[in-house]
């Protein structure tokens, strides 16, 4: 275990770099550079020759992307990402005031999704072909290809519009700064539209594996020596039709730190999927690159999570 | 199946004693791949209704713009907030627009990205996949490693970034940036085939006869390799299409007065209150769209590769 652990990590090093190398050679193709706002016919050429010099952007490239992974990783130091160059600020501290929200945002759906997703996914599997299993099931279909934005918008239309119970936007009301039930409350509509999605595609997920289990001989098994049809599903089948339930959580993972971008653009929550579209709109290169490599590193993460996780609840699986 | 069976009562009846398996094997109609295909693909009830709805909103989308020219841009003051009449059965928006005529000619901007972008993922998902398959080793490696990394950065991301360094509102842009990012899947499905029938008698054969690389990939693998590949391209579209809306919903994509389902949507959203319909009508065109893709993509996959078969 611990040596198969020990190869994946180093097994991912390259990989880490190769998402580096994939940020910075796209920042460095894109037109333009980072002097250009400064560019104005006010500013003498010598003052951007001198900004130039000064950013290190005269240097030859593989030594701007060593200057650049090697601060990365320093994140104990405030300069280690950079400074926005929108507002000035160090860009570390940009990212970890938003972290929080972004997990609250991501975990609460996450939850509100396993809570809905597995009863829904087994009931579908335990009545197959019946009506209620195909409801289910066009239900799943539908709420799985909507696309996210339109979810939202839709959501926020009915809950804050028509029904007008909740507010459409923000994470706090103002003057009631922090108070954890005004919170929740603004929470209602973006948790709503993010976990309609992932509850489709879970429940689907949780059918399937309950469906091969149920058919397996210890199963059956189990209904032969008469034992109580709620106690072969909930105790002999689920347990086993929950562990590739398991590896969802772990590929989670990542999605607590990246956020959802449209979901919390369109509900202009400040999490890091909104911090990503104001940069972006804004060219601002140091938030890009931070965001990219954070987001790059908690996938293989939660990737690494994820085996590491089947592993532990399923013993068949040697390493 | 159900043919062979037909066949046999008259067979054994009419030539009793007679050797059956020989007529038997001269009765049964020769049924070619297409032909199975194509009744695999009739029996997919809902991949049918998409094909024609598809078939109808294409015909639609190509037809419209084509005999009205610039009406989806141009606005007129005096119809400004108009309700439905003949000509603009959904009413005129707060500029004097025909939101029919403009959602017609977004549907046709979503499926012109959709499916040249989904040219450019076949190309290169097929191009990477086969000769990662082909020539395995180290060159397998690199490639799949560098499917890895592009994979570890969320697609929406990835393409975000590109929109916004290469040109906002670039529709070249939009396509190449979906194509370069969406490549992966196609990819690993091509390579799995390749490794799958890279030891095969006929490849081996071709081999033999001293057929060389670029022939053996291109006319004895690649066919075999289809069937994955253009199940993943209808999939493709599905999502290109709805990445293209999505970043012009965010103003990185179609800027207006050029309609795009995404951008419709956004300005809609500005009249929640006073015209809440019209943020149903780019909604739900494209919810159809992206519905009718992927049962089209699962009505391809049980119809052209019988083994892939998911049990409903």
């Amino acid at each position: 275990m611990t040596t198969y652990v020990m190869r994946r990590i180093i097994q991912a090093i390259p990989i880490v770099f190769g998402i580096s190398i994939l940020i910075f050679l796209i920042v460095q193709l894109a037109p333009g550079d980072p002097t250009d706002r400064f560019r104005t016919p006010r500013v003498r050429p010598e003052t951007i020759a001198n900004l130039i010099r000064l950013y290190g952007l005269d240097r030859p490239l593989p030594e701007q992307y060593f200057s650049w992974i090697t601060a990365f990783f320093q994140v104990w130091r405030v300069e280690c990402w950079g400074y926005s160059l929108k507002t000035g600020e160090p860009v570390r501290d940009m990212i970890f005031g938003r972290l929080p929200n972004t997990a609250l945002l991501m975990g609460t759906a996450e939850i509100v999704t396993i809570l809905f997703a597995i009863p829904i996914g087994i009931v579908a599997a335990v009545k197959q072909y019946s009506l209620l299993d195909k409801v289910i099931s066009v239900f799943a279909t539908i709420g799985y290809a909507i696309p996210s934005f339109i979810l939202g918008i839709y959501v926020m239309y009915f809950g804050g519009v028509v029904l007008g119970w909740f507010p459409l936007f923000g994470m706090q009301s103002l003057g009631k700064s922090g108070e954890p039930l005004d919170i929740a409350w603004h929470l209602v509509l973006p948790v709503t539209s993010l976990a309609i999605q992932s509850i489709a595609g879970w429940a689907r997920y949780v059918r399937t594996s309950m469906l091969e289990t149920m058919h397996q001989d210890y199963v059956r098994t189990a209904r032969a020596k008469g034992l109580a049809g709620s106690r072969v599903i909930g105790k002999h089948a689920l347990r086993n039709a929950l562990l590739p339930v398991v590896t969802l959580l772990g590929l989670a993972l990542p999605s607590l730190v990246a956020g959802a971008v449209i979901t919390e653009s369109i509900f202009s929550y400040p999490g890091i999927g909104s911090l990503t579209i104001n940069s972006v709109t804004a060219n601002d290169f140091p938030v890009i690159y931070a965001v990219g490599m954070l987001v790059g590193i908690f996938v293989i993460l939660g990737n690494l999570l994820a085996d590491v996780l089947y592993g532990l609840v399923d013993p068949r699986i040697k390493y | 199946m159900e043919r062979a069976d037909l066949t046999t009562p008259l067979a054994s009846g009419a030539l009793a004693g007679a050797p059956a398996e020989i007529d038997e094997v001269d009765l049964v109609p020769v049924r070619t791949y297409w032909q199975m295909v194509r009744e695999r693909f009739m029996q997919h009830r809902l991949a049918v209704m998409s094909l024609v709805i598809l078939a109808v909103l294409i015909v639609f989308s190509i037809a419209v713009p084509a005999l009205t020219g610039d009406a989806y841009r141009r606005s007129n003051l005096a119809y400004v907030d108009a309700g439905p009449s003949l000509t603009a059965p959904l009413g005129y928006n707060e500029i004097g627009q025909n939101q029919s005529v403009a959602l017609m000619k977004a549907t046709q901007n979503s499926l012109i990205i959709g499916f040249v972008s989904v040219l450019i993922i076949g190309s290169i998902g097929s191009l990477v996949g086969s000769i990662a398959g082909y020539a395995g080793g180290w060159v397998d490696n690199l490639l799949m490693r560098a499917v890895d990394v592009v994979l570890s950065l969320p697609f929406f991301f990835l393409i975000l970034i590109i929109v916004a360094f290469f040109g906002v509102g670039d529709v070249r842009v939009i396509i190449i940036a979906i194509g370069i990012t969406g490549w992966t899947v196609a990819a690993r499905l091509v390579r799995a085939e390749f490794l799958r029938i890279r030891e095969a008698d006929y490849v081996q054969a071709a081999r033999a006869l001293g057929v060389g690389h670029r022939r053996i990939i291109v006319r004895h693998m690649l066919p075999s390799a289809m069937a994955p590949l253009v199940v993943a391209c209808a999939l493709g579209v599905a999502d290109a299409i709805i990445t293209e809306a999505a970043l012009s919903y965010l103003g990185f994509g179609i800027a207006r007065p050029e309609p795009s389902l995404g951008n419709m949507l956004n300005n809609a959203r500005e009249y929640f209150y006073a015209n809440p319909e019209r943020i149903f009508y780019p909604g739900i065109l494209l919810i159809l769209l992206v519905l009718c893709a992927s049962f089209l993509g699962d009505g391809l996959r049980d119809a052209l590769d019988p083994r892939q078969k998911v049990k409903a």
